[in-house]
């Protein structure tokens, strides 16, 4: 399978195009021009990765604090205030706020230090939208990976799901899992410091995660990305309350190396 | 979310009771005082109400040694679980009725799928509530205790015969990419 990848917010993100949907993608797809079909079915792979670049480049350019000229830079500088920003921003911030209620307060937009950062969901909203752009295209096999975190459609080819490998922290080449994506789960995140170090800041409490990696597996790649980063940050009852609201498998690695995991991620599930 | 949490349970083991008693001890009162309160949060719909898949259990409860477990012996008793004895009080037949056994309830619907609880009863006490079945929507079975268990390496699921196309880990940045795993499959075309 062909994977293409590009860079993007300080990682790399890999579009994978499943193998049934290579040269007849556009057969249903119902366009009634003729000659779009034939753009979109014979630079398919092409166009696709274009959609999903352009997404990325759009969320990056408003979203990222580490770009001066960006929106949110601006905000954090008091350049502007919330009430000036776009539409666009202000819909994210109330993604975030609405993800911080639904985790108790454990996820949070709200820097220690006054700024307003909205990575934990930018990353993931790009990655949906980049979905929905690919689907615009007709295509319905496919794979979107944005430096760890993944969100597929359809099957990987016919009779084959996606499979997602979860990697493990202490040797990253080598996997703890690899679990199939049947749908309607759709999503895998990771949140830890086996990379970034401590890059997830906690809300209360201080003190390092018990978690040195959690891996979330659900339904669409937005939940997942927040509750990981959210099981980092609050620990055991944070993993306790996001396995009870939300329908989600969990892989957790402790900082000891022991791992704990929900029953579905269990092998020979008893 | 913790309230949340607890009210389910409760209301979890509540429409058990009420199946027990109805099957156990025939105490329909009892049973509708029981299914009222299942109409708030909504969450749970009466067992009457539940999925269309067969619940062989729920028909013929399974009573497992009268008597041989005392209150006192099972400590675990939900504390969600504490009221639920008391309501069925006025409406139980006569206090030298009371019931002991396991009661397996029917499957009832929730947003996590169906889930089926089974509750032991010794003298009108819960002593525990016990999950036989919890689907989500995928599917697979998770755990209704709703904890992530301590599992060995060997145990985790591993897809063998299936092609690893991508690699979930920590977030790997631009450089990391480089060495990861994940470049490795890209260029590898997998």
């Amino acid at each position: 399978m062909d994977a293409q990848t590009f860079e993007t917010m300080g990682t790399v993100v890999s579009l994978r195009i499943g193998s049934t949907a290579r040269g007849g993608a556009m057969r249903d797809g119902g366009l009634g021009d003729g000659g779009t079909r034939a753009v979109t079915e014979a630079a398919a792979p092409d166009a696709a990765l274009a959609a999903v670049r352009t997404v990325f480049t759009r969320w990056d350019e408003r979203f990222s604090l580490y770009r001066p000229d960006s929106e949110i830079s601006r905000i954090a500088r008091g350049d502007i205030r919330l009430t000036q920003a776009s539409a666009e921003l202000r819909d994210c911030y109330a993604i975030a706020l609405d993800w911080r209620d639904r985790t108790d307060g454990v996820f949070t937009p709200h820097r220690a230090d006054g700024v307003l950062d909205l990575s934990g969901v930018v990353k993931s909203l790009a990655i949906a939208e980049a979905g929905e752009a690919l689907r615009g295209l007709g295509l319905s096999e496919w794979s979107v990976n944005a430096g760890g975190d993944l969100l597929v459609s359809g099957d990987q080819s016919p009779g084959q799901d996606w499979v997602a490998g979860i990697v493990d922290p202490a040797s990253r080449h080598e996997l703890l899992a690899s679990v199939p994506l049947v749908a309607p789960v759709r999503a895998v995140a990771t949140s830890g410091s086996a990379e970034r170090g401590e890059h997830i800041w906690t809300s209360a409490g201080g003190g390092p995660s018990p978690y040195r990696q959690v891996s979330v597996i659900g339904l669409d790649i937005v939940t997942v990305d927040v509750l990981a980063t959210t099981i980092i940050a609050g620990g055991e009852a944070a993993l306790g309350r996001s396995i009870e609201t939300f329908p989600i498998e969990v892989l957790a690695v402790l900082r000891d190396g022991s791992l704990v995991a929900t029953a579905g991620l269990r092998s020979g599930q008893s | 979310m913790r309230a949340r949490a607890v009210s389910l349970a409760t209301l979890a083991s509540l429409s058990v009771l009420a199946v027990g008693w109805q099957v156990g001890a025939q105490a329909n009162a009892s049973m509708q005082a029981l299914s009222a309160p299942q109409a708030a949060p909504a969450t749970i719909p009466a067992p009457s109400a539940g999925p269309a898949t067969p619940t062989p259990a729920a028909s013929a409860p399974a009573v497992s040694g009268p008597a041989t477990t005392s209150a006192g012996s099972t400590t675990t008793v939900p504390t969600a679980a504490a009221p639920a004895p008391a309501a069925p009080a006025p409406a139980a037949p006569a206090p030298a009725a009371r019931p002991t056994g396991t009661f397996t309830g029917s499957s009832v619907q929730t947003r996590f799928g169906p889930v089926q609880v089974s509750v032991t009863i010794a003298n009108g006490t819960i002593t525990e509530v016990t999950a036989l079945q919890l689907t989500n929507d995928g599917g697979r079975s998770v755990a209704i205790s709703a904890q992530a268990a301590p599992i060995l390496r060997s145990e985790v699921l591993s897809a063998q015969s299936a092609k690893v196309s991508n690699v979930s880990g920590a977030t790997y940045t631009t450089r990391g990419y480089l060495t990861s795993l994940q470049a490795a499959l890209d260029t590898a075309g997998f």
